[in-house]
């Protein structure tokens, strides 16, 4: 499990950096795909089989598909591979730093609160993971897309709706932005 | 019970491919590949999202994920509609020359 865990998030760091640093948009193309198929399999190691579901078919299926369609469509010219000038160093050092912060504090337990005002604790205090509104593992004992479900439809209607009107509102602005003007 | 000891790296990597995102968007000069960094950014925030929601017991964190993937889907298919509107009228793909929406 663990090994499993460490070869998925080894996957996901490399070919997150394929996409940055490829001389070819198609080959960025191609690493993001793995970063994204990669995220997949950390989601259902995570108990999020929904999200597994939903990552594959639309960012490896429907987003993916079409950056590749729009790369090839276009054709752009063949990039030079980014310089290691001033703002790349920048950039490299600001990688390291983030990453290295935010793993130093989760290392330390302190991202978030155990004993906060609004944690109720269920669990017990050898094991403060176990702290929070909902049971121990009640959550990942029941059916992840029925207890989704009953989440996303009830306490979580009005954004869930919101959403649909996005999504409306983005595909209005596409078919206005292709269109052909003719005066 | 996952391991507890594997949630920092969880989170490292979440912080990784954030600030690897962002690195790109910073030094990349062809649209296409930053927004491909934009789509890294909102998986990073993924990423951070259901782990946080597995470690703690809650489904919250799955629930914006899919707000995330949701927002991210409309967001490529307005901004690929713009290259393919910025690649029509005859402009070189390049973020430097395409520094303001007038033509």
């Amino acid at each position: 499990m663990t090994v499993l865990f460490a070869v998925v998030i080894a996957l996901a760091a490399v070919s997150s950096l394929g996409v940055v640093l490829s001389r070819q948009t198609i080959y960025s193309a191609l690493s993001l795909v793995l970063t994204v198929s990669m995220l997949a399999v950390l989601f259902l190691l995570l108990n999020a089989q929904f999200l597994f579901a939903v990552q594959l078919i639309i960012y490896a299926g429907a987003v993916m598909v079409l950056f590749v369609f729009i790369v090839a469509l276009l054709s752009p010219d063949a990039e030079d591979r980014p310089t290691l000038d001033l703002r790349a160093i920048i950039g490299i050092l600001g990688v390291i730093l983030v990453t290295g912060l935010v793993f130093i504090a989760a290392r330390n337990g302190i991202t978030y609160n155990t004993n906060g005002f609004h944690a109720i604790q269920v669990g017990s205090a050898s094991n403060p993971y176990h702290t929070f509104s909902f049971p121990p593992d009640a959550v990942n004992n029941a059916g992840n897309v029925q207890t989704l479900a009953s989440q996303l439809f009830t306490n979580y209607l009005l954004p869930f709706e919101i959403t649909s009107m996005l999504l409306l509102v983005a595909a209005i602005g596409a078919v206005y932005l292709t269109r052909r003007s003719s005066q | 019970m996952l391991n507890p000891n594997l949630f920092p790296y969880l989170l490292g990597l979440s912080a990784f491919l954030f600030s690897v995102g962002a690195m790109g968007v910073l030094i990349r000069r062809n649209p296409i590949v930053v927004f491909m960094c934009i789509e890294l950014m909102l998986n990073a925030a993924n990423v951070a999202l259901v782990a946080y929601g597995r470690f703690l017991n809650s489904q919250e964190g799955q629930i914006f994920a899919l707000m995330v993937i949701v927002v991210a889907a409309a967001e490529v298919v307005v901004g690929l509609a713009l290259i393919t509107q910025i690649f029509r009228l005859g402009r070189e793909l390049d973020v430097d020359d395409l520094s303001e929406m007038k033509e």
